[in-house]
């Protein structure tokens, strides 16, 4: 209360009486607002001395459009010499993030009843089982790729059992939210038949949290694709490793069409996950029903398009992934047997030596965090305009809202590590040319959400403010606009922190970071330090995790 | 049909034996030093007000609460004592019927019928086509009986409350219990649907001899089908009588309150209107 007053003396006596007599002109200061813009002006002072501190400039950026204009230049016309080799690469890429979502999905299962509050058999089981998960979300995909290349050799493997282990980390979570949200009672009526325990999860959770669990999977495979197509900059096998060759060899016409390869690819396969989401998730569209009519009773379940349609996706992932196993001649076996040489790398880190933290690796941090920051304000400032465009509701002109849609979509299907790629290329090594890919490929997360959001604004303010003669920039800033800043704080926090996760691995491809300190260790043997650098990214990003969850909750 | 209201009188032996059974949660009794004997045959109807502890006294019966003293002895198996194996072996004789139906609302009619029969297959199912045949012919005969064999393959969630309600009972019925317990099986449905699937409940169970025991707050229904009607009030047993010869006026007592607090002195509107502002 006392933070409405305006100091006056005539504050005491307001009480009691009615508002009319002293008007408050000020918005009152409360809790949310408070944190929105303290965090706000906290962001803009990280934002500024992270600039700084990679030496951002504006004339860097303005060089580095020349420096990328010079280079498509050198790119243009696309080549592709060798179609069939490029063709298997590309179905390589294809089956490993298959087989690594697969993979993970049959040991997010078992782990998520494990790690859901009301599955669990025990506190400290939950405990492990939460943590074993987080760990697996903290540590980058091609971080898992790089020691598990070291350990069993360059080949395709490594690669699936990075994606793998990573994907565990977002698969196991959202299987474990799904089960903890499932409804007792079915579990309770399945108890009471007398069934155990196995078969009360199996009868009375399972059914319930199939469908959420299809849509992580179908989800977390879009992903993956993104990541297996630079699985290849480390060795880990796919169409990466070809576009790696062409950049080494400076030959950027054979790199630039095979980077076009890729974008087609993921687009065609992000258009073909939403039709299945739309097809497995959407019951009831299959038309009337009818009894059956058939001579005698029916005791099987009738065709219906969406049992038709469920059965053909789940036969065709099952065969995908058959055919994956025998192509890339991964004897099931060897899977098995490899968790051993994980086990044994993970060994090999122990105990992380911090001996080594030096001054270098203190600035390599900052440098990560600072890429982090940078390519989220450039992210911020570049999709909140691009994504307004793209909603429909929003777009000046249809054609606005084409070319913007199809800008957010070119720019997701491209991995960021093949913008810095590019980045590095044009500007060269460093952390301007990482926090540049990151930012530009920042559009296709946040660009998307700012849309989705912007098209869920209730349309009544937008008539309000029409109504009382305002225009197209009015009706922006005043009805749509403020709808939309929940959702839009949120979806940055979000980027944040998906950016200093990438910001982690730049340093691959040499765009700054910690990243190359890391691949060093690991280039040169010298696994302890390598685990020291990989507990502090763990702490960083679990932070960070933290910290945005915690101002989402404060915010929203 | 309805009203009988007789003892059977064939078996006599008791199928429930309960002594001294109290559960506490949080130290609080919800249940408190009830005695309690049901003989085969026999269709109690438990009555009570909201909270006075009908659901626990139930949920005591077939091991999903463990009392915190007593005893419990169902079909000759001491539940107080049991282990967890032994009790789910009970537990394959005994069917519960849910006041929030349970049903699984994903899965088919079909498939959650076959649910019941979990209790005497090996191994685990998923999906309808995992059962054997002979059980998917006895489903549909169940789901025939409570008048919604033309559902089977509907997704549960698209049933009406009621018909929810009549595929638990089929789920019920596959389960073949040797003792049926019903939980408010019609509180969530409007009173044309409840006294519908109310007497469809009770004509099964007297057409399979089963015995019941069965919390209701229909105190008509309860006067024209059960044998005997067991009042509680505040955990503790204060009504155990034959239903025969009992008038609604004598069953009301049941709801009567010990101790009734004083409804709060509502704040008079011109000190509301200070407070607001
Ligand atoms: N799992 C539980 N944890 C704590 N208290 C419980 C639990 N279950 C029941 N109780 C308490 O025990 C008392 C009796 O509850 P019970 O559900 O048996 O009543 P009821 O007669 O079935 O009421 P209703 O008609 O509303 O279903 C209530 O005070 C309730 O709050
Ligand atoms: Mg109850």
């Amino acid at each position: 209360m006392t933070r409405t007053r305006t100091g006056n003396a005539g504050g005491d006596s307001r009480v009691g009486s009615g508002p009319m007599d002293d008007p408050v002109l000020r918005p009152p200061l409360t809790r949310p607002v408070v944190t929105l813009w303290g965090v706000g002006l906290a962001a803009v002072a990280l934002t500024v001395i992270a600039v700084i501190s990679i030496d951002f400039g504006l004339g860097a950026l303005v060089d580095g459009f020349d420096d990328v204009v010079s280079l498509a230049e050198r790119m243009l016309p696309p080549r592709m010499p060798d179609p069939p080799r490029i063709a298997s690469l590309a179905v390589e890429t294809l089956l490993i993030a298959l087989l690594g979502t697969v993979i993970a999905t049959v040991l997010s299962a078992p782990l998520a009843f494990l790690a859901a509050r009301n599955t669990t058999p025990h506190r400290a089981v939950h405990a492990a089982a939460r943590g074993l998960i987080t760990f697996c979300r903290a540590v980058p995909d091609l971080v898992f790729a790089v020691l598990f290349v070291r350990a069993m050799g360059i080949g395709v493997l490594p690669g699936v059992l990075a994606l793998a282990l990573h994907s565990v980390g977002m698969l196991g979570k959202l299987f474990a939210d799904a089960i903890e949200q499932s409804d007792p009672g079915p579990r309770e009526a399945v108890r009471a038949t007398g069934a155990g325990p196995v078969r009360e999860l199996v009868n009375g959770v399972l059914p319930q949290v199939v469908p959420a669990w299809i849509g992580t999977f179908v989800y977390r495979i879009d992903i993956n694709l993104r990541t297996s197509v630079v699985l290849g900059f480390v060795g880990a096998g796919g169409i990466g490793f070809a576009l790696q060759d062409a950049l080494r060899g400076l030959v950027y016409p054979r790199a630039l069409g095979i980077v076009l390869v890729i974008v087609v690819i993921i687009a065609a396969l992000e258009l073909a996950s939403i039709a299945i989401r739309r097809l497995l998730l959407n019951p009831e569209s299959s038309g009337p029903k009818r009894p059956s009519a058939g001579p005698g009773p029916r005791l099987s379940p009738p065709w219906t398009v969406q049992r038709l349609s469920t059965t053909i996706a789940a036969a065709a992932v099952a065969l995908a992934t058959g055919y994956a196993l025998v192509s890339l001649r991964i004897n099931p076996l060897d899977v098995l047997w490899s968790f051993g040489d994980v086990v044994e790398v993970a060994g090999r880190l122990l105990p992380p030596d911090f001996g080594m933290v030096g001054d270098r690796l203190g600035a390599a941090i900052v440098e990560t965090l600072a890429i982090g920051m940078v390519a989220t304000a450039i992210g911020v400032l570049l999709s909140v305009p691009i994504g307004l465009l793209a909603a429909r509701n929003v777009a000046p002109h249809p054609a606005v809202y084409w070319a913007a849609r199809s800008v957010v979509l070119v720019v997701r299907a491209i991995p960021e590590l093949i913008l810095a790629v590019v980045f590095v290329a044009a500007i060269g090594l460093g952390p301007i040319a990482g926090a540049c890919a990151l930012g530009l490929g920042s559009i296709g997360l946040l660009g998307k959400l700012v849309a989705d959001a912007a098209e869920e604004v209730d349309p009544g303010p937008r008539a309000a403010v029409r109504s009382v003669g305002g225009g197209w920039w009015q009706e922006l800033f005043s009805a749509v606009l403020p709808q939309t800043v929940p959702s839009v704080v949120g979806s940055s926090l979000y980027l944040l922190d998906v950016n200093i996760r990438t910001s982690t691995v730049l340093g691959i491809v040499g765009a700054g970071g910690v990243g190359f300190l890391l691949f060093e260790a690991v280039r040169t043997l010298n696994f302890e330090f390598a685990g020291a650098i990989i507990a502090i990214i763990f702490v960083i990003v679990y932070l960070i995790e933290r910290l945005s969850g915690w101002i989402r909750a404060q915010v929203m | 049909m309805a009203g009988t209201a007789t003892v059977p009188a064939g078996d006599p032996r008791p199928v429930i034996g309960v002594r001294g059974l109290t559960k506490r949660f949080a130290g609080t009794p919800a249940v408190d030093d009830v005695d309690l004997e049901v003989r085969g045959g026999e269709l109690v109807v438990l009555l009570g007000l909201s909270g006075s502890g009908k659901s626990t006294l139930l949920r005591c019966l077939n091991g999903l609460h463990r009392p915190s003293s007593g005893e419990v002895d169902v079909l000759g198996c001491r539940v107080d004592l049991a282990r967890e194996g032994r009790l789910r072996r009970l537990r394959t004789r005994i069917g519960f019927v849910f006041q929030q139906f349970n049903l699984v609302g994903r899965l088919s009619c079909m498939e959650n019928v076959l649910i019941g029969a979990l209790g005497r297959v090996r191994g685990p199912r998923y999906g309808v086509l995992s059962y054997p045949k002979s059980m998917r012919r006895e489903a549909l005969e169940h789901l025939d009986r409570v008048g919604l064999a033309d559902r089977a393959f509907q997704r549960a969630d698209t049933l009406s409350g009621g018909q929810q309600q009549r595929v638990a009972i089929a789920r019920t019925l596959m389960h073949r219990p040797a003792l049926l317990l019903a939980d408010e099986p019609v509180a969530s449905l409007d009173p044309e649907n409840a006294a519908v699937v109310m007497e469809l409940l009770f004509q099964v169970c007297l057409e399979e001899r089963l015995t019941v025991v069965c919390s209701l707050h229909q105190v008509d229904l309860a006067l024209g089908w059960a044998h005997r009607l067991v009042g509680l009030r505040e955990g503790r047993k204060v009504l155990d009588q034959p239903a025969a010869g009992m008038s609604r006026h004598d069953v009301m007592r049941v709801y009567e309150r010990v101790a009734q607090p004083q409804p709060e002195q509502p704040t008079p509107p011109r000190a509301q209107s200070e407070a607001v502002a």
